[in-house]
């Protein structure tokens, strides 16, 4: 059930948490979601390494609908090409006030997945396209 | 990114977040605020300028969104906007899924439709839904007369009507949920139901060692079996207060049998596990069973993840006497704990952690905890 109306309560899940309990409270929201309700799905990314976080990813996007999103696995990393976000694309189409930090949930949430999976994660861009990186931490890659 | 895909997975888990850390009123201005005047203002503007028209407008282009299977019925003549689901995507999802992240999630509608209506000074004059997908909704302007309306769609005439629990608004209030009662919460009917007793005895699938395993100096101990022992008759009747059925619609017709045989009555509760089979309590003539999975949650006691080992009907009871804060006895679980899977064990020990010890175990699973601890009491010792 894809229903791109969901993405009108992620951003004001956002606005709600951030308004009534502050900022710090709505990252421990995004990581709390990231390792207690996304915590299998970690599980999986550490069983299968990039590949699988690539594969999840390239998967999970084809069930959001407007997304075009482009995926790659290197030697220490796993690549996320956003060129349409389907969340900001909805609610800019919709008319909605997006909360200017709504692309932070994605740095928390799969942070957090990441850290779960040996990972780090890293974003550059955000507001409708930005490139998601997974790589392993410093110190593993050089190993 | 989150997505909308599994938005309904991690909807639910945000309700357990704000209500875990910063209690029940969070949740409902939640609702109030973030989602029917923020997320779902749409429905308001719509309401606002085409009243109930406006409102239909509005669920017709969300059902086709998400897929509902369900009939809306706009009757402008008798101030009706009637909504008949028969099979909610939204809970299905968690059903499919095996997730039950918060108490009840299908709070959440109410939580929403219900503020949001109030803006437009309509209402939800009466509304029910069973937990497994099935609701009805009669939505109405306050101010105008609202006659009876039969609709051919009402989900009450579906065989599927019968299965969960119900809960019943009338004009935006919770109604009881037992037809005798007073309290619309599970959790309250479930403290009151058993607020007299002192200790409670669970009893395992196990042959029956009741009389000599009772603490004798326990004025009021209460016994909680399954279903199916209940309907085998392989326990003391008499002292027989809640019946924990398992999820086997099978079991049906004996424990309705026994129940209806039965002069003093065992409170019927269920655990209703998302993706186990559900039972039809209207098809037996039943008394719908109280859930026992918001206390658990709500007390701490157990958190339900989605593909583990759930516990055994024993273990939820046991669990259960846990979250009511009892003495718990338990009786005839037969396997020693050597043949305990490691999650028993782990359920075990947080029911046993809950009580602070107050737990008496039987004899081939006293082994579970430190042997000379004090706190795992010998009543015979």
């Amino acid at each position: 059930m894809s229903a791109p109306d969901f993405y009108f309560v992620v951003n004001s899940t956002a606005r709600h948490i951030h308004d009534e309990y502050g900022k710090e409270v709505l990252v421990d929201y995004w990581r709390s979601l990231g390792r207690e309700y996304y915590g299998q799905r970690a599980g999986k990314w550490r069983e299968g390494g990039l590949p699988a976080i690539a594969d999840d990813w390239r998967q999970y996007f084809l069930h959001e609908p407007g997304a075009v999103v482009e995926t790659t696995v290197e030697a220490d990393a796993a690549h996320l090409d956003v060129r349409v976000c389907p969340a900001i694309k909805h609610l800019r189409e919709s008319g909605r006030d997006i909360v200017p930090y709504f692309c932070e949930h994605c740095d928390h949430t799969c942070g957090s997945m990441a850290e779960q999976a040996g990972y780090q994660f890293a974003r550059t861009g955000g507001m409708g396209s930005c490139h998601q990186t997974f790589y392993r931490p410093p110190a593993t890659a050089e190993e | 990114m989150l997505g909308c895909q599994d938005f309904c997975g991690y909807y639910d888990w945000t309700f357990h977040y704000l209500r875990r850390n910063f209690g029940q009123g969070a949740v409902e201005k939640y609702w109030a605020e973030a989602i029917a005047a923020d997320a779902q203002h749409h429905y308001i503007q719509t309401g606002e300028y085409q009243g109930l028209r406006g409102l239909y407008e509005s669920w017709l282009k969300t059902g086709r969104n998400e897929q509902c299977d369900w009939t809306v019925t706009l009757d402008e003549g008798h101030n009706l906007l009637r909504l008949d689901m028969r099979q909610c995507p939204s809970k299905g999802f968690l059903l499919d899924n095996d997730l039950n992240a918060d108490e009840d999630y299908c709070d959440h509608c109410m939580g929403w439709i219900g503020p949001a209506l109030h803006q437009l000074g309509a209402e939800v004059a009466a509304h029910e839904h069973n937990h497994c997908g099935q609701c009805w909704w009669e939505i109405r302007a306050i101010e105008e007369s609202q006659p009876p309306v039969e609709v051919s769609a009402d989900i009450r005439k579906d065989p599927r009507w019968g299965q969960g629990y119900l809960h019943r608004y009338a004009h935006h209030d919770k109604l009881p949920l037992l037809s005798e009662g007073e309290d619309a919460d599970s959790c309250d009917v479930l403290v009151n139901w058993f607020r007299s007793a002192d200790s409670l005895v669970v009893l395992g699938p196990g042959s029956s060692s009741v009389g000599e395993a009772w603490p004798t100096n326990d004025a009021h101990p209460a016994e909680i079996v399954s279903g199916r022992r209940y309907a085998a008759g392989d326990c003391p009747l008499d002292h027989v207060r809640g019946v924990l059925l398992e999820h086997d619609p099978g079991l049906l017709p004996a424990v309705a049998e026994r129940f209806h045989s039965t002069e003093r009555r065992p409170l019927l509760m269920h655990c209703y596990l998302p993706g186990e089979p559900m039972l039809n309590f209207a098809q037996h003539r039943l008394p719908r069973a109280v859930p026992i999975l918001p206390l658990l949650i709500r007390s701490g006691v157990y958190t339900h993840q989605s593909q583990r080992r759930h516990p055994s009907t024993c273990l939820f009871a046991v669990l259960l006497a846990a979250a009511l804060q009892k003495r718990i006895v338990v009786r005839d679980l037969e396997r020693p704990s050597s043949q305990l899977e490691a999650d028993d064990l782990e359920y075990l020990r947080q029911a046993w952690q809950h009580v602070e010890g107050r737990m008496d175990l039987p004899t081939n699973l006293r082994g579970v905890f430190p042997q000379h601890s004090p706190l795992v009491h010998n009543p015979s010792g």
